[in-house]
């Protein structure tokens, strides 16, 4: 008996809500808050169970080793702020930073829009466009990141496929520098992230009430309209998570700014390496990561902060 | 697996069966995994003295399989102990790294000598033990308390020989007029041997350069930069930068440089004039998992002009031991830079300067060529 | 009934798509190159990179540990991430914004310092049982389930947000237990989510070099490892066979799924 009204209420998200149903679930909200007890005790329970694997493996693996290693920022080489100190005079670490930042962001917004019409068409398109868009999607993951670095510069280098073309075209007359610059960069950035950004956007479109779109429709609204003032406020949290994860990504990438930079667009990612490895100075490449992490921490907490509702709502 | 580990395996296995832990088709089928060994899984690392293995750390790509051949089968085939060729790039960093974890897993590590000098310093690398490894074999000069000399490498000036086919760079001051030789050019990103490549284009006599005169050598790289195309970082970049044409000259390491030099068919070619030669050496991590004598008999086997032969042919290394030149057929000899042709031509990096001042010295060049 | 993209979309979606394969321009070429780097071939075609897949076991080896790694990572990960994101939506704990916080760590750190710490705890770990840390494909699973976890932690949040939650409060309303709400309300709203979720984790782990070259050493050898021996000094141009070889594999199962299912309504 349960059972079948459990699978009724499980279908519910795609038979949606009328006005007069508000009313009700508000009613059945109190009750079921009244019934308190045995009943949110158990739900409190299960969200605790369900918490603790997650916080518990990652606390144990990984948060307690980084304390440590963070802590070298005030240890090493002696004790105190010094670290801190010589990174704020330090000129290299703020022009560093800018770009880097420069770069996530640049990156973060091509990839989303990148994403977002890809993501738009596996949802929603007709079958034919949608194998075809999971075959462009899933294409990139198969070249490592390496190769797909070497490959562009195959394809902007001097002699390399574009620049042939265009000259063969007859649109330039000297290569242009396509290569070993911030371009070529935030190109190559972009191009590993969009398929990730891909997964994320398609989740939060896939689970966008059709019938919205159908009633705008029916009230007279172009196409345009519908998209741009139903359908994208509707997948919100999916844009949301999607720049966080492209974001995030980029501040740790430095594979293929190494290679696709020439050596000088050096960005956080590889001065923290350079800090650690190269001519090794633990205490002030720790300082360096717990700054960075300071940072995006702030960053993705004001985020939190604004898209909380999205997040964690549904409808409240 | 081994024996030991097998046997503990067996034993906690019997007495978990004994208790009723274990059921004993559970037990027939974990003794059947210890012992057939499943090939990825459950795979023991060596990280206790007994296991006969040694892990020597180098810089990948060719040099993974030359090391193999030339020197670890021989070692294995001499003393039963196997020789795993790691190529991660043993930096300064990582080499602490190991050592600081309490049970490093390297080795022999193919560091800068003036890298094992510093660290040797700081207590994490084992002072070569020149009873067991010969000192003689090596040239004089080199061979340090805690890096034995293993091979030579050089900084040569690499360029388009289709470009510049009918007047080839003669040197640094040639490398930094690109008005004579038109076109980008790419240097190295870590620092080392852009400064003294600097000083002598500027006009510093070559037994006058240390110590380096870093402001002068700084500036003039300052001035240079719109003309780099790009700071290579690895031997694949600086070769990819030379064949796609972004670079009509390059300073890159002379192994890579011979290579391409017969890959290409030519259209690279390189010169050793003003080279830099850099030595390579081998050092042993304190407290390695192989042993320490193991370890100096793997590095006093690398003495061997044989072997050092195969490594030329195959990595175009330059020998250690002097006694190697000699092996060399004629027509190979321009390949090697501590050939007494081609080591007349060129200046040594002074590894006990980089130890002092490699780490601010690469600070500010990285600070130039990134702003 | 579905409103199909219009022809806007698609253009842009096609572009984007282009934009997607344009390395195959290069890395297809590249792979059939006679030389011994990374080069357009010249006219001659050769195909002895292919078979240095087949001679040399280091690739097939490499591949099949980085399948396993990804598959055993991402089931983790994922099952982690699910367990965590669905306790949060449920219980709305009032620090649930650090909580996410605390999980998202080891995404915001620099993957260097990740490294290090994954390093310190993996050769902790080795003391214990060598078979499980340092330079072991267990080892380097674990390290990815932390690196992974948080972004698949992401995913499922989104998926979770656009589900209504008061399905969740009819459920409760008609007596179901916690649960009965998570197996049979809430999950099977979010299936779709939960398998993005378990596909973009395996292929962060296939991907993942950063932390793992600080984890492995001589035995546990994935292929991005093996791929970046290459770096310091000549990449072999196997690697770009490697990915021929593994796009042919999925057009192939693509078309193949695509010929099957020919029959189904669109």
């Amino acid at each position: 008996m349960r059972s079948r009204r459990l699978t009724a209420v499980s279908s519910f998200a795609s038979v949606g809500a009328t006005e007069g149903d508000a009313g009700r679930i508000a009613s059945i909200e109190r009750t079921a808050r009244g019934q308190g007890g045995r009943r949110s005790d158990n739900a409190l329970l299960t969200g605790v169970c369900l918490m603790a694997p997650l916080l518990l493996f990652l606390a144990f693996v990984y948060v307690v080793p980084f304390l440590g290693v963070a802590a070298w920022s005030v240890t090493l080489p002696k004790p105190g702020l010094g670290q801190y100190e010589r990174l704020v005079a330090d000129p290299l670490f703020f022009s560093v930073f800018v770009r880097t930042f420069r770069v996530c962001l640049v990156v973060t917004a091509l990839s989303v829009a990148a994403a977002y019409a890809i993501a738009y068409v596996w949802v929603r398109g007709t079958r034919l466009q949608r194998r075809l868009v999971e075959f462009c999607i899933l294409i990139p993951f198969w070249i490592s990141i390496l190769t797909r670095a070497f490959g562009w510069l195959a394809l902007l280098s001097n002699r390399g496929l574009v620049n042939t073309w265009l000259e063969a075209a007859g649109l330039i007359t000297a290569p242009l520098p396509l290569a070993y610059n911030e371009f070529s960069v935030i190109l190559g950035i972009t191009h590993v992230l969009t398929p990730f950004a891909v997964f994320p956007l398609a989740s939060s479109m896939r689970a966008v009430d059709e019938r919205v779109l159908l009633a705008a429709r029916g009230l007279g609204a172009s196409r345009l309209r519908i998209f741009w003032r139903v359908f994208m406020p509707m997948t919100a949290s999916g844009v949301v998570g999607a720049a966080l994860i492209v974001f995030v990504f980029t501040l740790g990438f430095f594979v293929t700014p190494a290679i696709l930079g020439g050596g000088r667009s050096i960005m956080a990612a590889e001065l923290v390496w350079l800090r650690m490895f190269q001519s090794p100075d633990w205490g002030l490449g720790a300082a360096i990561s717990v700054v960075l992490v300071a940072l995006v921490g702030a960053l993705m907490a004001a985020l939190f902060r604004l898209a909380r509702p999205a997040l964690m709502g549904g409808s409240r | 697996m081994n024996d030991a580990f097998e046997k503990d395996c067996l034993e906690i296995l019997a007495e978990k069966a004994r208790r009723g832990g274990v059921s004993r088709r559970q037990f027939g089928q974990l003794a059947a995994i210890a012992l057939g060994g499943a090939p990825l899984a459950l795979r023991s690392t060596g990280a206790r003295a007994a296991d006969k293995q040694l892990v020597l750390v180098n810089w990948g790509g060719d040099a993974i399989k030359a090391y193999d051949q030339a020197y670890g089968q021989p070692f294995f085939k001499a003393t039963g102990i196997e020789v795993k060729e790691d190529g991660t790039g043993p930096t300064e960093g990582a080499i602490t790294a190991q050592f600081k974890s309490g049970r490093p897993t390297w080795d022999l590590v193919d560091a800068d000598p003036f890298s094992a000098i510093t660290l040797g310093k700081q207590g994490m690398i084992e002072p070569i033990d020149y009873k067991i490894v010969d000192k003689s074999k090596m040239r004089k000069g080199f061979g340090w308390d805690y890096a034995a000399s293993t091979y030579f490498f050089s900084y040569v000036i690499a360029y388009d020989a289709q470009k510049f086919a009918s007047d080839p760079p003669k040197g640094m001051a040639d490398f930094f007029d690109v008005k004579k030789y038109p076109g980008k050019r790419s240097l190295y990103k870590w620092g080392a041997g852009m400064w003294e490549a600097a000083l002598l284009a500027d006009g510093v006599a070559p037994d006058k350069l240390y110590p380096l005169d870093l402001k002068r050598a700084h500036d003039k790289l300052a001035a240079f930069k719109p003309n780099v195309v790009s700071y290579w970082g690895g031997g694949a970049a600086s070769q990819q930068v030379l064949l796609s044409g972004d670079a009509s000259m390059a300073i890159i390491w002379s192994t890579r440089a011979s290579i391409l030099d017969h890959d290409s068919n030519g259209q690279i070619k390189f010169i050793w004039d003003q080279g830099l030669i850099s030595p390579g050496a081998l050092a042993v991590i304190k407290n390695n998992p192989g042993g320490k004598e193991a370890a100096m008999q793997f590095i006093a086997s690398t003495s061997d002009p044989q072997k050092q032969l195969v490594m030329f042919n195959l990595l175009g290394q330059g020998p250690a031991n002097p006694a190697t030149d000699a092996l060399i057929p004629a027509d190979q000899r321009k390949n090697n830079p501590v050939d007494a042709a081609n080591f007349s031509k060129q200046v040594a990096l002074d590894m006990p300067w980089y130890s002092e001042n490699y780490s601010a010295a690469l600070d500010a060049y990285t600070k130039i060529i990134s702003a | 009934m579905i409103q199909r993209p219009g022809p806007v979309a698609l253009v842009l979606a096609g572009l984007v798509c282009a934009f997607m394969l344009a390395p195959l321009l290069a890395v297809v070429p590249i792979s059939f190159t006679p030389a011994r780097f990374l080069t357009m071939p010249n006219g001659h075609l050769s195909l002895i990179h292919y078979r240095e897949l087949i001679d040399d076991p280091d690739w097939g080896r490499s591949i099949l540990l980085s399948l396993r790694i990804g598959g055993v990572a991402s089931a983790i990960a994922t099952a982690l991430a699910l367990a965590f994101s669905l306790g949060v939506w449920m219980i709305q704990p009032r620090f649930a914004a650090l909580m996410v916080g605390f999980v998202l760590l080891p995404m915001i750190a620099p993957p260097i310092v990740s490294a290090m710490t994954l390093y310190f705890f993996l050769t902790s770990l080795s003391e214990v049982s060598s078979a499980i840390g340092y330079d072991t494909w267990f080892g380097v699973a674990i390290a990815h389930v932390v690196m992974i976890t948080p972004f698949a932690v992401v995913m499922i949040l989104v998926a979770l947000s656009q589900l209504d939650r008061r399905i969740d409060l009819a459920a409760r309303g008609l007596g179901a237990s916690a649960l009965q709400r998570v197996f049979r309300v809430i999950l099977p709203n979010i299936r779709f989510g939960v398998m993005m979720a378990a596909l973009m984790a395996f292929f962060l782990s296939w991907e993942e070099i950063g932390v793992t070259l600080f984890i492995t050493s001589v035995n546990a050898i994935t292929l991005p490892r093996l791929m970046w021996m290459g770096v310091h000094d000549n990449i072999d141009p196997a690697v770009a066979a490697i990915s021929v070889v593994l796009i042919v594999i999925t057009t192939l199962a693509l078309s193949g799924r695509m010929l099957l299912q020919r029959e189904e309504p669109a």
